[in-house]
């Protein structure tokens, strides 16, 4: 075998039940999980972590269910990217998700990826998704242990940026996330499973993992946007997902997320202050103006951040016009396939 | 010489390969593009970029498209895999090859297998795709000598001959 | 007029099948039981001296068969004899992030990797420079000691009276253009395969090479080996587009490892590994004046190219000597003045890519064309046409144009693409644009100059009737076995199933300048045509005593040779071979091509960059859709003319002219290679962007077919000359489009979102100011 950057040595465990997979992890904490590899595999060989084991929990068969009841949707942690983007429940119930899976890398990694493996992506820096040697040539940085972000060398904390697609969907949403720990299951709203922090963004407790996701039906719109320089393989210089409610032509429900412009998904403050109001220019403006207010890329990628910033107002603006236009689907669709 | 020591976590993996049956000692840590190149002997199915990249390891995994250096072979346990050199059968070229091969899909090669293995995915599932489907079933398969056109021209000749 | 009645269709490459079936071996493929892992260590630091490197450690370590150094390695090597300054692995001095410092082999790739990371490098560092404009600074560092001002060479060019021509001129306008650097990104990475016989003292190399013939040449130089124990093999070699035309420091340390450890290593390069290897088209700028007359004929040109070569000098020479040469040969030009600056940087050195040398300069050409007929009201396809050639000429530094199909190109494209009817009448955000480019059908004068032949191609027929063409023409993948195949069942009136072709296998095949310069067709081909001939001649007379008449009545058509008139009188041609063998044996027979002096250009230093039998030319239509909201192009459709003289095999020309314009995309749209002080930013095919299949658009191709008169059957190059003229067209479109004019590549949204705001920026201070008036 010649080929260069194998993986590391390590074992895989293969447990065939939530409880089994918790008690793995609070064994061993620095034992990774396992889903569809896609991200992980990748970042092993990079030697970005060095587990001593594997979870894979892709034998759990309870992960990958989808159910759906009048006013929820519950799709199983490992639930396939690509199964959510064909599923028509998804798609008619949650529009976003749907093209957020769809946007996600290409359609081979869609067929491994899971939905819960895209939550838990990990954040991404051209400081650090670097293979080791590299890292160890320019120095490393807070998150591949050195001292100093090199994105923002001042600051105390690592800026690598949450570039998951799913997330952002399932936060406009209002989508509630079911973790699995050593204290049994608990659930928290999909914004709050991140940090602002490009080390640690995920808040799971030691042993947790994300088993299942639930969306509520009740916001009836929605939709994703991506900005990337191709129409496959990228990651999101920007992402903009929009969920929102009319009641006559009035917004009565509005949530706007954000992907790839901080160290994880950002649902975007003071949408309510438009509710009551018509999807007219002056709340296309303000729904622009909030995004590029509150949304903090840094240079963590080669693309410049005040255009990842711009873009990401231009795409909220955009997309909550389509929602608002009459024929909002197919609007909508147009818009998804150039951005 | 030296002697590295036996080399741990290796299991018995069992999978249909090209229709065919097999048993084989592999470490967990293995990628199934290793496996295929490096236990199997199987060197059709290419390696372009340092994982995820490129799309010139796809395979099908029970029937379906995926890159081979995104999973571990363990994880193949049961399943079927078919490469490149399992697609010709009886003396004859498969309706892919056939194609990419008189109307120029291949030119320098590398990328082909991984090419014709997504290709052949999506007809399995939709036999008869436009060009639009088409271009969205190669996505994940980088080509750097035709620009698509002709590869775009074989899978749609190889449809049509199956129709 | 040539027909090739069997081929018009086009013919499937001969090695096609192979590829699809997964057979064809590629060098990573090759049989590697039994070899040794070769690994190198890459150095941490820009530019420093090595102050200490102790690999004692590594040595030590169970399992480990062999270390180098680079003072392992006494000779340097470069593809170009007058500037050979590198290492195999670096001696003394590192130059760039990545550069190779020290190799192993050893049992397992674990093993290797182990004893990389017990090898003890200390740098004293030196200030690195990764800008062009930083290092030609008057306080910089030497990078190389022997060049002042980090100056790998400058080239001053004047031809026709400059002044006169500005003077003459009714407008005259200047640009500065930045081109980004780029990167072949072939998929296949970089690899070789290398087997040292310790009993014989013979080397079996094989690799990816595009001209086995260098590297076997650099192989017994710094393996200082005499050049009859190498034999040099090119195995399926998965693209090339010129990053392996050069001799590359793996496959030598390769070699090298095999003959330490007495054995085989293989050595596979990461894809980071294959981009640091680098040797692609260099950032460059472009400082460029013309002067046009009211009537749109150019009357002047005056071009500074400064390009940022890397740390080393490769072909950096010829790249600053083509960007200016090939200014000329595309118009008609009455005077050029070119100042072109090679620089030293500490970066991964750049070398020959696709185009070489002529990409960025006539992609600051046509640009600045075009702006000026839109300033003068002259439609972009008129003003071409106003500069048009007339074959056979000579430009004004020497390049000899002998076959000139551009207006038919243009014909073609304004007609396929309605651009009457449709260009300006577009919605906004949509735009058409155009643009021509040329490129050379092989160097006339190779850079090993040595008086023989441009090509060797030898042809055997034997007893059993079959014909075998052996040539050391690497295939990479453009089907130059296919076009060998052809010309010579083509010569012999035989079916080409009929003809097996072996190329470069040096035990086997002629020597051969490689696959560079788009040389192989018309060289090769000629070549094989003369071989083909010669063996045509022999049967014809074996077949005339047979058929006891007039060799001279003999005719050679359909796998017979039969009297002129009477097709009935005739014999087989097996049975003509078999006539032929009788007291001869097996016939080998040998056809060359040389190029004339006359062709070989001007007398002035550098004259011959450039200088070919015959340009092939062409003109393409762009047509985009640009988001103002996010900056994004959309490419819609592509047509594009190509005179490649005359097709030999038309469904290989298409492909041909397929991947270049689309490679050009690539670089105008998304590609460029990024350096975090000096740490490739780019390495990896998701920061190296090229299109995917959802990004790339139709393209219309069509053939123009001038007949070139030393062509072999009148053809010349068809997989460069597209390239060039992508950029400018898409640049053109993007005008039309949105109005605003782009001076830098790669057309990014985020520079082109930068170009928008920057003009309503500009459009508000007109407006303040016209208002203040």
């Amino acid at each position: 075998m010649t080929a260069p950057l194998p993986l590391p040595r390590l074992r895989l465990i293969r447990p065939t039940t939530v409880e089994a997979a918790v008690a793995a992890r609070v064994e061993c904490p620095q034992h990774e999980v396992l889903a569809g590899g896609t991200d992980l595999l990748v970042n092993l060989r990079r030697g970005l972590l060095a587990p001593p084991a594997l979870i894979d929990i892709t034998g759990i068969a309870e992960l990958d269910e989808v159910r759906t009841t009048a006013d929820r949707t519950r799709i199983g942690a490992l639930v396939r990217l690509d199964r959510l983007a064909e599923d028509p429940a998804i798609a008619s119930r949650h529009a976003a998700l749907r093209e957020a899976a769809v946007a996600v890398a290409a359609p081979g990694h869609r067929r491994l990826a899971t939905v819960g493996g895209n939550l838990c992506l990990q954040t991404r820096c051209i400081y650090v998704n670097q293979s080791a040697w590299w890292r160890a040539a320019h120095g490393a940085c807070l998150k591949s242990g050195g001292e100093v972000c090199h994105v923002a060398p001042e600051g105390a904390r690592c800026h690598a940026a949450f570039s998951g697609d799913v997330a952002p969907a399932l936060i406009a949403l209002d989508a509630e996330i079911e973790i699995a720990g050593p204290a049994g299951r608990r659930r928290v709203a999909c914004a709050d499973l991140y940090h602002e922090e490009g080390r640690a963004h995920l808040r799971l407790d030691s042993g947790e993992i994300v088993t299942a996701i639930e969306v509520p039906t009740s916001i009836a719109h929605s939709g994703y946007l991506k900005e990337r320089i191709r129409r496959s393989f990228d990651f999101p210089l920007a992402g903009v997902a929009i969920a929102c409610r009319t009641e006559g032509a009035e917004l009565s429900a509005l949530r706007i997320a954000v992907t790839g412009t901080n160290s994880r998904p950002l649902l975007i403050e003071g949408t309510d202050a438009l509710l009551g109001r018509r999807i007219d220019e002056s709340v296309l403006a303000a729904a622009e103006k909030l995004v590029a207010r509150q949304v903090r890329p840094m240079r963590t990628t080669l693309f410049p951040a005040n255009h990842r910033r711009s873009v990401a107002a231009a795409l909220a603006r955009r997309l909550l016009g389509a929602l608002g236009a009459p024929d909002a689907a197919a609007g909508r669709g147009h818009a998804g396939g150039t951005a | 010489m030296f002697d590295p020591g036996p080399i741990p976590g290796k299991r018995l993996l069992r999978i249909r390969l090209n229709g065919r049956w097999r048993e084989d000692a592999v470490a967990d840590d293995q990628l199934l593009v290793d496996y295929l190149r490096d236990t199997a002997g199987l060197t059709g199915t290419k390696t372009g970029c340092d994982g995820g990249e490129c799309g010139a390891c796809t395979v099908l995994v029970d029937d379906e498209p995926i890159p081979s250096c995104l999973t571990l072979a363990a994880r193949c346990e049961g399943r079927s895999v078919e490469t490149i050199e399992g697609l010709a059968a009886g003396g004859r070229l498969h309706r892919l090859q056939q194609a990419f091969h008189e109307k120029l899909g291949a030119q320098c090669g590398f990328c082909t297998p991984g090419m014709i293995m997504a290709a052949e995915g999506l007809l399995r599932r939709q036999p008869d795709p436009s060009e639009a489907e088409i271009r969205a079933a190669l996505a994940g398969n980088l080509c750097r000598c035709t620009g698509y056109v002709k590869i775009v021209e074989s899978v749609r000749a190889a449809a049509a001959a199956d129709a | 007029m040539p027909t090739l009645a069997g081929t018009r269709d086009g013919v499937p490459l001969i090695d096609g099948i192979d590829k699809v079936t997964g057979r064809a071996r590629y060098t990573a493929d090759l049989d590697h039981r039994g070899a040794f892992v070769g690994r190198m260590l890459r150095s941490p630091c820009s530019h420093g001296q090595i102050t200490r490197l102790d690999v004692e450690r590594a040595r030590q370590l169970p399992g480990v068969v062999a270390v180098l150094t680079g003072e392992d390695f006494r000779v340097p090597y470069g593809v170009l004899p007058i500037a050979m300054n590198e290492y195999p692995l670096a001696r003394g001095k590192v130059r760039y992030r990545g550069e190779p410092v020290a190799a192993v082999a050893a049992i397992d790739a674990e093993t290797a990797e182990r004893a990389l990371s017990l090898i003890e490098l200390d740098v004293r560092e030196l200030p690195a420079y990764y800008e062009a404009a930083e290092a030609r600074a008057a306080d910089a560092v030497r990078i190389h000691d022997d060049k002042p001002g980090n100056l790998e060479r400058e080239v001053h060019h004047t031809f026709g009276d400059v002044a006169a021509g500005f003077a003459a001129a009714d407008l005259v306008r200047e640009e500065l253009i930045d081109c980004a650097e780029i990167n072949h990104a072939q998929i296949e990475p970089h690899a070789a395969l290398a087997e040292f016989d310790p009993f014989t003292n013979r080397l079996t190399m094989q690799s990816v090479s595009q001209v086995t013939f260098y590297l076997h040449l650099m192989l017994a130089r710094c393996l200082e080996m005499d050049e009859s124990r190498i034999r040099v093999i090119k195995p399926f070699v998965g693209g090339g587009f010129g990053a392996r035309v050069e001799v590359l420091n793996f496959e030598l340390v390769t070699a090298m490892l095999a003959r330490a450890a007495g054995g085989k290593v293989a050595m596979e390069l990461s894809r980071e590994e294959t981009f640091i290897t680098h040797r692609a088209r260099p950032q460059t700028r472009i400082r460029l004046k013309l002067g046009l007359g009211r009537d749109g004929r150019l009357r002047a040109c005056e071009c500074e190219v400064v390009q940022r070569g890397g740390a080393y000098a490769g072909y950096g020479v010829i790249t600053i000597l083509y960007a200016g040469s090939l200014l000329h040969g595309l118009y008609d030009l009455p005077a050029v003045k070119y100042d072109g600056y090679r620089v030293y940087t500490n970066t991964p050195p750049c070398g020959a890519m696709r185009g070489h040398g002529s990409v960025d300069t006539r992609h600051a050409f046509e640009v600045l064309l075009d702006r000026m007929a839109r300033e003068l009201g002259l439609d972009p396809f008129e003003v071409r046409r106003r500069n048009l050639l007339h074959a056979p000429t000579r430009t004004l530094n020497e390049l000899a144009i002998m076959s000139y199909g551009l207006a038919e190109c243009l014909d073609r494209v304004e007609s396929a693409s309605g651009w009457k009817a449709r260009r300006g009448r577009l919605p906004h955000g949509k735009g058409l644009g155009m643009a021509c480019s040329h490129y050379v059908s092989g160097a006339a004068k190779p850079i090993h100059w040595t008086g023989e032949p441009h090509a060797v191609v030898n042809v055997k027929v034997d007893w059993d009737g079959s014909v075998t063409a052996f040539t050391g023409a690497a295939d990479i993948g453009q089907g130059s076995s296919t076009m060998v195949a052809i010309a010579v069942a083509e010569t012999l009136g035989l079916p080409i199933e009929q003809v097996r072709v072996i190329a470069a296998d040096s035990a086997t095949t002629p020597k051969d300048n490689g696959a560079y310069s788009s040389r192989i067709t018309f060289m090769v081909g000629n070549a094989a045509i003369d071989a083909a001939r010669r063996l045509r001649g022999m049967l014809t007379e074996a077949a005339a005593r047979r058929l006891d008449c007039d060799p001279a009545d003999v005719e050679c058509a359909g796998g017979r040779f039969h009297v002129t008139g009477a097709t009935d009188r005739g014999i087989t041609f097996e049975e003509a071979v078999k006539a032929a063998l009788v007291d001869q044996g097996t016939l080998t027979v040998k056809g060359t091509f040389t190029c004339p002096p006359e062709a070989q250009g001007g007398k002035h230093r550098g004259g011959a960059v450039g200088s070919t039998m015959g340009f092939s030319y062409a003109a393409q239509v762009v047509e985009v859709s640009v988001d103002e909201d996010t900056g994004q192009v959309t490419v819609d459709r592509v047509w594009v003319a190509l005179d490649c003289g005359f097709a030999i095999n038309p469904l290989a020309v298409r492909g041909q002219i397929e991947g270049a314009v689309w490679m050009g995309m690539g670089q105008a749209l998304m590609e460029e290679t990024r350096y975090l002080n000096g740490m490739p930013a780019h390495a990896s095919f998701l920061e190296y962007r090229m299109p995917t299949s959802l990004d790339s658009p139709p393209i219309d191709a069509q053939i123009v077919e001038s007949i070139d008169p030393n062509g072999p059957f009148g053809a010349k190059e068809a997989s460069e000359g597209a390239l060039a003229s992508f950029a400018p067209a898409l640049v053109a479109a993007i005008a039309d489009a949105v109005g605003v004019d782009l001076d830098e590549l790669p057309a990014t949204p985020d520079r082109i979102l930068d170009a928008l705001v920057a003009r309503r920026r500009r459009q508000r201070l007109d407006a303040v100011a016209g208002g203040g008036r």
